[in-house]
């Protein structure tokens, strides 16, 4: 579904790529996790997969990246738009509307989804996200985590082939984050959808993600399965990400020769290999 | 509570009628205001736009909105006081008189303006800016980019204002006072606010317009809106009783 072929990209005002051979491949139904330090090229990877750049930040475009067979670079925005659901990092201000109910329609009245189908979508959509409650609400009314709910409703709404998120649950409390990650990856299962998210709680990204990709100054340190991933925990923390404190245990405790296996992704794996080894 | 031009929810008459026709009506009460001089005609008219706030519940937004007007009205008020030499002089100038004439004209200046900004004002508290933008597009065939724009323009004021306030107060936390001295110091410790101001509006601004293109923006039609915006009795009713208004004024101004 997205196909990234050595792909760098520098800035116009930049001094050095924010990206650099960047190759990547996910397929349809993958949900992806992007992760890395601040200013290490995760959401200039998200830009480039879902077309703002080089369509709105422009730059030095090297590579190709390419959506269910579109090059992101020589198709209009508009028709990638159509492929690619985007949550951007600054929800506040990629709202385009002052009311829940508006932003989630905008969407659904630009692509043209036929007008039976929009109160379901819409209702379906706002549910998903546990925001019903809120659609005659004005946005500016809203909190945070609220808002970030109705940007993340208003693209699941229009049902993309590609969900680019980025942080999309920076705001959220962390039941509310759980929730939001249970929902994309019971989403991209269902719907058959690539979802990629850019996100620094790891924990999360590799107890959901499919694959999990660690980007290091604008090139993939890592990208292959979260247990696979998580087994290089000092790398992680030498490079500015944060390892969840269960692997941490299970990788000191693999070291120390006291059990073996892969690296445990979450609380429940890391406790069975804990209790195997005490058994 | 709703900021400065952010959309109020209610059930009242004004709310629901179609956003066209509120704007239309706003429209022509507005021209009414400018059409006559007759202190007295303006009177009434400004006390039907209380009355119009009062019947949805927005007395509050109304007052601070007329208080607004009031200040910036006044200026013009003095103005035209020190230079319209008309009536029994009240006060001698070097350069002519203050008159009752001259009082008269700036206290009919000063209601017209609070009289004809009130109802346009309601109409951006008691209509949603999509229903006005869509509503423009269907009614009057207007390119979805203009009535886009425009509303768009109207949508940011309070995101501004809020981003304004925002930065005051991390520079009063900061040691700057801006509630001591005088209107000249508060404009000169302002000025350097605009600068991280118009950062944040820009990047706002492109963000945003960055958001509509990725969902759609150059695909919208005239036909694209969800909801229909059928003009029904009620705005027909309330466009002619505003059109009878500019007839009235017209015909007050010509006795006048």
């Amino acid at each position: 579904m997205i196909r990234i072929t050595d792909f760098s990209f520098r800035y116009r005002e930049g001094a050095a790529p924010a990206v650099s051979g960047v190759s990547l491949a996910i397929g349809r139904g993958e949900f992806v996790g992007v992760t890395g330090a601040a200013g290490s090229g995760k959401s200039t990877l998200a830009y480039a997969m879902n077309g703002i750049v080089p369509h709105c930040y422009p730059g030095d475009f090297y590579g190709s990246v390419e959506v269910d067979g579109m090059d992101t670079c020589e198709a209009a925005l508009t028709d990638v738009s159509c492929v690619v659901g985007s949550v951007c990092q600054d929800v506040e201000s990629q709202f385009v509307t002052s009311v829940v109910e508006d932003e989630v329609l905008y969407g659904l009245e630009n692509f043209a989804v036929p007008r039976g189908e929009i109160e379901s979508r819409l209702t379906r959509a706002l549910a998903d996200m546990g925001i019903a409650d809120l659609r005659e609400r004005a946005i500016a009314s809203l909190s945070g985590g609220q808002k970030q709910k109705v940007a993340i409703a208003s693209v699941l709404a229009l049902r993309p082939k590609v969900l680019v998120l980025d942080e999309p649950t920076a705001e959220l409390d962390p039941a509310s984050s759980l929730s939001v990650f249970d929902l994309l990856a019971r989403y991209a299962r269902q719907h058959g959808t690539a979802v990629v998210v850019v996100e620094q709680k790891i924990a999360l990204l590799a107890r959901y993600a499919d694959a999990l990709v660690v980007m290091e100054e604008g090139r993939i340190r890592f990208a292959d399965a979260p247990a696979a991933v998580l087994s290089h925990d000092e790398e992680l923390v030498r490079i500015g990400v944060g390892c969840p404190r269960s692997t941490t245990l299970v990788n000191r405790l693999r070291a120390a020769g006291v059990c073996s296996g892969r690296a445990a992704r979450t609380v429940r794996e890391a406790c069975d290999v804990v209790k195997e080894a005490v058994a | 509570m709703s900021s400065f031009l952010e959309y109020v929810p209610g059930d009242s008459m004004l709310h629901r009628l179609n956003p066209v026709a509120k704007l239309g009506a706003a429209a022509l009460f507005a021209v009414a205001c400018f059409c006559s001089g007759s202190l007295a005609f303006l009177a009434v008219l400004l006390a039907a736009g209380f009355l119009l706030a009062a019947s949805c519940g927005m007395v509050r937004q109304t007052l601070g909105l007329a208080r607004a007007v009031l200040a910036f009205s006044l200026v013009l008020a003095v103005v035209q006081l020190l230079t319209t030499p008309a009536g029994a002089q009240l006060a001698p100038l070097p350069w002519g008189y203050i008159g009752t004439g001259g009082l008269l004209a700036a206290l009919t200046t000063v209601v017209r303006l609070v009289a004809a900004a009130i109802p346009l004002f309601l109409v951006f508290y008691a209509t949603k800016l999509n229903d006005l933008t869509n509503a423009a597009v269907k009614v009057l065939r207007v390119p979805y980019r203009y009535a886009f724009a425009f509303t768009s323009t109207v949508r940011f004021i309070p995101v501004f204002m809020n981003d304004m306030k925002g930065i005051m107060e991390a520079q009063t936390a900061r040691g700057v006072e801006f509630d001591t001295g005088g209107m000249v110091k508060k404009a000169r410790l302002m000025v350097p606010l605009c600068v991280p101001l118009l950062v944040s509006s820009v990047r706002k601004t492109n963000s945003a317009a960055i958001a509509a293109e990725v969902r759609g923006f150059n695909l919208r039609t005239v036909d694209s809106g969800y909801k229909g915006y059928p003009l029904a009795v009620r705005d027909v009713a309330a466009l002619a009783a505003c059109a009878l208004l500019v007839a009235v004024s017209v015909a007050l101004g010509a006795a006048g």
